[in-house]
């Protein structure tokens, strides 16, 4: 029970780092919270709905397409909002990510209703390992988010764009005089972390139904990880998603599952009150 | 035509009364011009609106006669015209080759960016090039200063402003970092320094500008200028 409970919370807390991630790369790079990681993740999940039960594309296809389509209307965010209230602090900008969260939730509502819906593909039985019950979606979730971590790692550490993000964070104004130009740096990372963002939903309407609010049931326990990893980490954001995955499902060895964001709460409770950098957070606050 | 020009020059923060206050220059290429003046006399302010940090109310910058007023900082780098900032000058989280790379991988197309150039300041500044996997926030005052040289450098600008290169150094390494910017002009950069260590800026410099309340209120070769006569100038009302 407690190694099926660990599995499971390894393969939640990997998806949970692909948003956790995508939250830390905005809070990095342009220094606010962006409460519409939920709302993309919805967003990208309805895309590969479309993309995939209304077109007929394979899974796969249709998760390139999310990934795209939820990249986009991140630029498109960026364009319309956040690059007009840039100059005006990090609590604008994080008000108006909820404003833009409340417009992509609604737009989904507005196209595809209230009602559950699921993705197009073969029902599977699941591989029985060691007493262990593994799903494929847990297999593919699996494997798309160590594809995309090492992905992303890599264009961090070893691409101009990656040099650029990362010294945008450290100090925009010397990154400008360095020729570095922000606006641009601030549009891929939106693309990218829209991208992420939208990967994310399609692991998550291989999860569970997709709704209007399935990014909401992520957004806590997105949040509660990039805190834990110190917010502006990427690493931190992928260890604190991983121990958030692990401590939610293990949580269902003391309490109810209906109570299992307590932990998330929880711990964002006591990192505010006990360390507000969280686990990385020496790179972060320097950040 | 000069390296370096402004013409009627204004500029403040948000809503606030003008910083810098109409000022001129015109500096020869090859040059070193200092820009020394009292603590808020508003000389970082200056050089920042020169580097486009801080957009200009009123007048014009001109780099080799382009007129780059308009342009933001970015382009302004690739017109020409590099700025070393006095504090937080490297990116710490960076390595020093991460650092060095940075400074040129968005310039493509500039002239004299590229190889050469960069086995040019790395001869420059040698203690650079044998620890470029060094996180630039692990080197201290005097080496960041270095980093930040050679990263402005690269960018084989045609003026290189700095600001305050000296402050929070040991004397040992402020006159070490006025050997290197003599070093630098001597491969034909034209550099407006900003000082407040006047006296190393006057020995090195072949203009000083004194800047008072935003506003130029002597402008003289560095060596008729004799530290000990700045007090009255410094403390003196500009109307």
């Amino acid at each position: 029970m407690a190694a099926q409970l660990f599995l499971n919370g390894l393969v939640t807390g990997l998806l949970l780092a692909l948003p956790a991630l995508a939250l830390t790369l905005i809070f990095g790079v342009l220094k606010f919270a962006n409460f519409a990681v939920g709302a993309m993740l919805t967003f990208g999940a309805y895309a590969a709905w479309v993309a995939n039960v209304q077109l007929g594309l394979p899974l796969f296809a249709s998760a390139l397409v999310a990934a795209a389509a939820t990249a986009l209307a991140g630029v498109v965010a960026d364009h319309f909002a956040f690059e007009r209230l840039r100059e005006r602090g990090s609590i604008t900008l994080m008000v108006a990510s909820m404003g833009v969260s409340l417009v992509i939730e609604n737009v989904c509502r507005f196209f595809f209703g209230n009602a559950s819906r699921g993705f197009d593909i073969p029902p599977s039985r699941p591989i029985r390992w060691e007493g262990l019950r593994i799903n494929h979606e847990q297999i593919t979730t699996a494997v798309t988010v160590v594809l995309c971590l090492i992905a992303v790692d890599l264009l961090l550490r070893f691409s101009p764009l990656g040099r650029a993000m990362r010294a945008v964070a450290d100090n925009a104004s010397l990154a400008a005089v360095r020729g570095v130009d922000r606006r641009v740096i601030a549009r891929l990372t939106w693309a990218l972390s829209g991208a992420l963002l939208g990967l994310a939903g399609v692991l998550a309407g291989l999860d569970r139904a997709i709704d209007p609010l399935i990014g909401w049931n992520y957004q806590i326990p997105i949040f509660a990880a990039a805190i834990l990893g110190g917010l502006g980490s990427p690493l931190g954001a992928v260890a604190g998603a991983i121990v958030i995955g692990v401590a939610e499902e293990m949580s269902a060895l003391v309490i109810p599952t209906n109570y299992r964001q307590v932990v998330s709460f929880t711990v964002i409770l006591a990192l505010l009150l006990f360390r507000a950098n969280g686990l990385f957070g020496a790179k972060a606050a320097r950040k | 035509m000069p390296a370096l020009a402004a013409r009627g020059l204004r500029a403040g923060y948000g809503r606030g009364a003008d910083i810098v206050r109409g000022v001129d220059l015109d500096q020869a290429p090859e040059s070193i011009v200092t820009v020394i003046g009292p603590n808020g006399s508003g000389k970082s302010s200056f050089v920042k609106t020169l580097a486009g940090l801080l957009p200009a109310r009123a007048g014009s910058v001109s780099v080799t006669g382009r007129d780059v007023t308009a342009e933001p900082p970015a382009r302004r780098v690739a017109a020409g015209l590099a700025y070393v900032p006095q504090e937080a000058n490297v990116f710490p989280s960076l390595t020093i080759g991460e650092n060095l790379k940075l400074a040129t991988e968005f310039l493509r197309g500039r002239a004299g960016v590229g190889a050469e150039q960069r086995t040019r300041v790395l001869e420059l500044f040698p203690e650079l090039g044998a620890r470029l996997r060094t996180r630039a926030g692990d080197l201290s005052g005097g080496q960041r200063q270095m980093l930040a040289f050679a990263s402005a450098l690269l960018a084989a600008p045609e003026v290189l402003l700095l600001d305050e290169p000296s402050a929070g150094l040991s004397p040992k390494f402020v006159g070490e970092t006025m050997e290197a910017i003599v070093r630098v002009r001597q491969t034909g950069v034209t550099v407006l320094l900003v000082e407040q260590n006047v006296a190393a800026a006057l020995r090195i410099a072949d203009e000083a500008v004194v800047l008072v309340a935003g506003q130029v209120s002597l402008r003289a070769p560095a060596k008729d200028v004799s530290p000990a006569d700045l007090g009255d100038l410094f403390f003196a009302k500009v109307a």
